[in-house]
């Protein structure tokens, strides 16, 4: 026994509560006790302590410590540089801070456009008396009374109505207005005609209900629960960056710590294995990585918008491209939303639109003309788009009709027909339409050539299964009937007498035609490995032969309708789930959230696409909530990760493109950054092992992975997508950002060829000045600092050969077109620049430590440039080979 | 008591006698619809009782009387034995008193929206009973008005738990009571590792990993022969719980009392308190008393 299914005194007794309403006193004691009709965001981690936690992670940690060591020697050596490097560590952990947190941060505005769809003020009765209140006010048990235009403040089970007829879209997304009734009803409570919720609005008519359910208790509030509630948890993109940044923390802090040990047993003193301990772990730790992904990311947002796709979390923009199943919605996403009459049966026969003459079909399309809401004004159809399509084919085959209307009967989902009365030349008839299971049984006759004829079984047969063949051509049919009422009977007679006994006139079948582009995205789709399943309110004959023509489907699909959907428990919807075509028929906006939780179970990435208040909880929920940007509501909106500005699903293709390459170019700027490590590294490892002066100063190291090398990276974060990457399936969950392959290609060949350089530098400039093994030179000694600045110009020089290398793994540079992406070239340029910069200008070289180079030295050190190059090209042609010749 | 086959015996009829505390606040009426609902199931003897406190007004005395009178004859009936008992004094102590002289097993109270506002519900009647009534208490916070029977219930469990026969004979007499199915809940933490993070378990594999006093509980619940369905989720077990309820539809929630310190409460949170504030549908909290038989 639930609210909607007892009778009106039984309301009463189960809200207790009376026709008068409650008193003042009883709504006060009850607004203490249920709190305020509000929509409330459930409590969540603060900002503040959101953003805190980005220096509490392990890298952070590692990096307060070498901080905190660099104050403590400048405190303890003062004038030993020690300060700058503090200060410099303390800058990298607030980068890298802001950096994480801008891709993490996302405004939750959803609750807010939730909010907006309740009232301020409403009409109850208290003490018997009308009155008007805050709706905040609203307390289960109250008397709400409701005339047109009022929003609906809180759940409320009707117990009086007039002519009442609600709109239900932002809650049910069902456009058409539905007629309320305060009739006990057994069913479901969201399909109950008695149950007026929270957020929809009266269209018409009057009524009175209890509330029954305030604030978060109502079905809005449910919806704001899980929507601001359910947590995506991290995309796969952060989960790596997490991953990453753990293993490069570890290999540092492993061998600061081993080298520190190794310089304590050669006997090397305290101060020279600090510094050597501070500058491997700086050395290791890749500080530019984060910066140039979020900006990354950024850029690759920019170029999904002009795509029609808008971005509005940075790390979606890599987790579109590693979606694995798409859930997308028929009508306006896969199809145009447009409804175009395509076959019409009458008189025993289907016809086609072009077929029509006006005189065979005037019964059929009288009622599709007169039994219709939508109007033709400003030379415009306007109205719902099955009832346009209708009106336009009814009217452009019998011209205007003119006919008074008397009554309307409207279309509601639990009778599924709507019903007018006419006036039609002096008679006055009841003309219906609806859908074949509401209206055929209401027909004792069929129309063929003019003659009434009693609809047998056999006749009863035969038009059902006329109307199933029309279902499988994809077509949405609807049923057609009429009948003559007595003038003086009009008044009397109930909705359900004039329903019984009609004549059929025929079927109409209408088609809302795929977009042209739709069949093409689909066919990427399925040659990137992406699984596509289709949610629809259509019924499943419409909706598997929809899924044929655009090419969704080629063998026998799964299919469920939303019916057997509630009744199957988990385990058997994930057995269904695993088919490989699926479509789900008759479905509601809530039930896409059970489709995607069991999907992320099963470890799916998953799309999802929405445009109702009810969608929001699976927009939130899925990997890629992805709301419509002209149908959509603004809570879908708001709730969603990404919007599609025209609506269409070949713009989610373009933006999983765009994903994938995104990704691709993430480990092009992974390998490139990690490769200068090494030469970094190597320096420091020289200096604990061979006594020589110290080749790279920790700045320097900062002024390449925070300074020179932040550019190109960025430029290589630009490439376009490779022609192969719609053709190979989605990256497996396994499948590492910082891979074995990466690590090889990174650390043990581009990384010991930019340190040859830069080591070859530093001993360059050495010898040429004079110096022999085993001296030490003083920190601001000339010749030590145009040491240290060949060695820093080395390893900017080798990034250059570096950068062009990294712009493919296998390909030739030459094949992918060595002009293509000009950023890089502006990149370089930059680059350069910095480093004449710090080379050239006083102030640049007090605070990195380095002197002026002749030209002699860049000429030595170009060709280390050239060779890196050459050396990863031949690399690449060896790669090719081999895998040509394996393959 | 019962005997199974293999000799091993339990009590089935746990509650005797069960008493619902009712006051002039509807939740109080709701929530001992629940009492009712139980006393039914278990035959046992229910006992309505208003505590009058010193200064109540008379229009409050005059709410609680007419829902006290609702209940006697909603329980009387469905075949209820119902005794009303209306007295003055602090409800602590004469509740208290009565749970000792009459062997009350079980006492039903309700606690209101500002009681849930005050941390872990210091100084709230509902608290007092909890922790000072010599019985088990189940504690009804009621969110919804209108739905009085719930279809399906939604037990949350813990992976360690004591008086798992009480508790058991809990949620199956209640579920029998309103023919409704449960959903068994387990909200593990998520299992990680250090350069994977969190490591991701289909539902097949996270069946293994479920708790074996949730597999005890499943056991004892069997004998009642109750349709139950078992779930496992990781993740933030508040945050799980109120999101499983919401995305269920449920209609109710069983959950055990909090076990945790005040310290520990304060340093790591308080589940059960999270639950109670957050709550989409109606939330039982259950201290059970009675040991294994």
């Amino acid at each position: 026994m639930k609210i909607h299914n007892i009778s009106r005194g039984e309301v009463f007794q189960n809200l207790i509560t009376s026709e008068k309403g409650l008193s003042e006193e009883d709504a006060a004691r009850r607004l203490r006790e249920y709190g305020l009709n509000e929509i409330k965001e459930v409590r969540k981690k603060p900002l503040s302590l959101r953003f805190l936690s980005q220096f509490t992670h392990f890298l952070a940690v590692l990096l307060w410590i070498a901080s905190a060591m660099s104050f403590l020697s400048e405190y303890l050596h003062p004038g030993g540089g020690m300060l700058t490097l503090g200060i410099a560590i303390v800058a990298v952990i607030f980068v890298n801070a802001v950096f994480t947190f801008i891709q993490e941060y996302r405004a939750e505005k959803a609750l807010e456009a939730l909010k907006k769809l309740l009232p301020f003020y409403v009409k109850v009765l208290r003490d018997g008396t009308e009155k008007e209140i805050q709706a905040i006010g609203v307390v289960p048990g109250d008397i709400i009374i409701l005339s047109e235009g009022d929003k609906v403040p809180a759940d409320a089970r009707l117990i009086e109505t007039n002519e009442l007829k609600v709109n239900n879209a932002p809650l049910t997304g069902e456009s058409e207005p539905q007629l309320r009734s305060h009739n006990s009803f057994d069913g479901d409570i969201i399909e109950s005609p008695n149950i007026v919720f929270a957020g929809t609005t009266v269209l018409s008519g009057s009524g009175r209900a209890v509330a029954f359910a305030t604030a978060m208790s109502t079905q809005i509030g449910r919806i704001a629960q899980l929507t601001s509630a359910v947590e995506t948890g991290l995309s796969p993109l952060q989960k790596e960056i997490v991953r990453a940044t753990r293993i490069v923390a570890t290999i540092a802090a492993a061998v600061g710590i081993f080298f520190f040990s190794l310089g304590f047993l050669i006997g090397r003193s305290f101060w020279e294995n600090f510094i050597f301990a501070i500058g491997i772990t700086v050395a290791l730790i890749p500080e530019g990585m984060l910066p140039t992904m979020t900006l990354s990311l950024a850029m690759g947002s920019q170029r999904m918008a002009k795509r029609k796709a808008l971005i509005k979390t940075l790390t979606s923009v890599e987790t579109l491209g590693a979606v694995t199943v798409i859930c997308t919605d028929k009508t306006g996403t896969l199809t145009q939303n447009k409804m175009a009459v395509r076959r019409l049966w009458f008189d025993d026969r289907i016809f086609e639109v072009k077929d029509l003459t006006g005189d065979n079909v005037v019964e059929l399309l009288r009622i599709a003309y007169l039994c219709n809401n939508a109007r033709f004004l400003d030379g415009r159809y306007k109205g719902d788009p099955t009832e346009v399509g209708l009106f336009k084919v009814a009217r452009e085959t019998l011209g205007e009709l003119k006919a008074e209307r008397i009554r309307e009967i409207p279309f509601d989902a639990e009778r599924k027909r709507m019903t007018t009365l006419n006036a039609v030349e002096g008679k006055i008839i009841a003309l219906s339409k609806g859908a074949a299971e509401g209206l055929l049984p209401l027909c004792d006759y069929l129309l063929i050539n003019g003659e009434k004829v009693p609809m047998d079984e056999t006749l009863r047969r035969k038009t059902i299964a006329v109307c199933h063949s029309l279902m499988d051509m994809g077509l949405r049919v609807l049923s057609f009937a009429y009948k003559e009422i007595e003038r003086s009977a009009v008044a009397v007679t109930s909705s359900e007498e004039i329903e019984k006994s009609m004549i059929l006139a025929g079927l109409i079948g209408l088609e809302d035609p795929p977009r042209p582009e739709v069949a093409e995205a689909i066919m990427k789709c399925n040659r990137a490995g992406i699984k596509i399943i289709m949610i629809t309110g259509d019924g499943s004959r419409t909706a598997v032969a929809i899924a044929r023509e655009i090419g969704l489907i080629k063998g026998n699909p799964v299919v469920i309708e939303g019916r057997e959907f509630n009744q199957m428990r988990d385990r058997e919807l994930r057995e269904n789930l695993l088919g490989k075509e699926v479509i789900f028929a008759r479905m509601t906006p809530k039930n896409k959230l059970r489709v995607v939780s069991i999907l992320k179970e099963e470890g799916e990435i998953v799309a999802v696409t929405g445009d109702g208040v009810n969608d929001a909880p699976a927009l939130k929920k899925a990997d890629i909530g992805l709301a419509m940007g002209i149908s959509g509501t603004d809570v879908a909106k708001e709730a969603s990760d990404m919007i599609l500005l025209d609506d269409n699903f070949a713009t989610i293709v373009n933006a999983v493109e765009e994903g994938r390459t995104v990704y691709e170019n993430i480990k092009k700027f992974v390998t490139y950054i990690f490769a200068s490590n090494i030469p970094e590294a190597v320096p420091y490892l020289a200096y604990i092992l061979f006594r020589i002066p110290l080749p790279l100063t920790v700045i320097q190291i900062l002024a390449v992975d925070l300074g020179t090398d932040m550019l190109p990276a960025l430029a290589l974060g630009a490439e376009g997508p490779t022609p192969g990457v719609m053709k190979q399936p989605p990256r497996r969950l396994k499948e590492r950002l910082l891979d074995l392959p990466l690590i090889v290609r990174s650390y043990l060949f581009l990384g010991p060829i930019e340190a040859f350089a830069c080591m070859f530098g530093f001993f360059w400039v050495l010898y040429n000045g004079g110096w022999t093994l085993g001296t030490m030179l003083a920190p601001t000694d000339m010749l030590y600092l145009q040491a240290t600045t060949a060695c820093l110009t080395a390893i900017i020089i080798a990034q250059i050969g570096n950068v062009f290398a990294c712009r493919s793994s296998k390909e030739s540079i030459f094949s992918i077109g060595f002009f293509s992406n000009r950023l890089i070239f502006g990149g370089i340029l930059l680059e350069i620049a910095l480093q004449l910069f710090i080379v050239y200008h006083p102030f640049a070289n007090r605070i990195f430590g380095t002197a002026l180079l002749p030209l002699s030295v860049w000429l030595i050190l170009i060709p280390f440039g050239v060779v890196l190059f050459l050396a990863e090209e031949l690399r690449k042609f060896y790669v090719r080979t081999y895998r040509h010749a394996s393959s | 008591m019962s005997c199974n086959w293999r000799g091993q015996c339990y009590n089935f009829s746990m509650y005797k006698k069960i008493l619902a505390a009712v006051n002039e606040f509807t939740n109080s009426e709701l929530a001992a619809h629940y009492a009712i609902t139980l006393s039914q199931s278990c035959r046992a003897k229910l006992f309505l009782v208003f505590i009058a406190q010193e200064g109540i007004n008379k229009n409050a005395f005059k709410q609680a009387e007419s829902a006290l009178e609702r209940l006697f004859v909603e329980a009387d009936g469905r075949g209820t034995e119902v005794e009303s008992i209306t007295e003055k004094g602090e409800p602590l102590q004469k509740i208290h008193s009565m749970v000792k002289s009459d062997h009350i097993d079980i006492v039903f109270t309700s606690t209101r929206r500002e009681d849930v506002t005050k941390r872990f519900f210091v100084k709230t009647l509902a608290r007092e009973f909890m922790l000072k009534l010599p019985c088990s208490v189940a504690m009804v916070r009621v969110v919804r008005m209108g739905k009085m029977h719930p279809k399906d219930i939604l037990v949350p469990l813990r992976g360690e738990m004591t008086h798992l026969e009480e508790r058991a004979c809990f949620v199956a007499k209640l579920a029998q009571g309103f023919g409704s199915s449960v959903t068994l809940f387990h909200s593990a933490r998520p299992i990680t590792s250090f350069f994977h993070g969190e490591v991701h378990l289909k539902p097949s594999l996270r069946e293994r990993h479920i708790p074996k006093d949730v597999e005890l509980f499943t056991e004892c619940l069997d004998r009642y022969t109750i349709t139950h369905e078992k779930r496992i989720e990781y993740g933030g077990i508040s945050r799980a719980i109120t999101i499983e309820a919401a995305y269920r539809r449920n209609d109710l929630i069983i959950m055990g009392a909090s076990e945790r310190s005040l310290l520990r409460s304060i340093i790591r949170g308080n589940p059960v308190e999270e639950v109670l504030r957050e709550t989409p549908c109606d939330l039982i909290i259950l201290r059970p008393r009675h040991e294994h038989q």
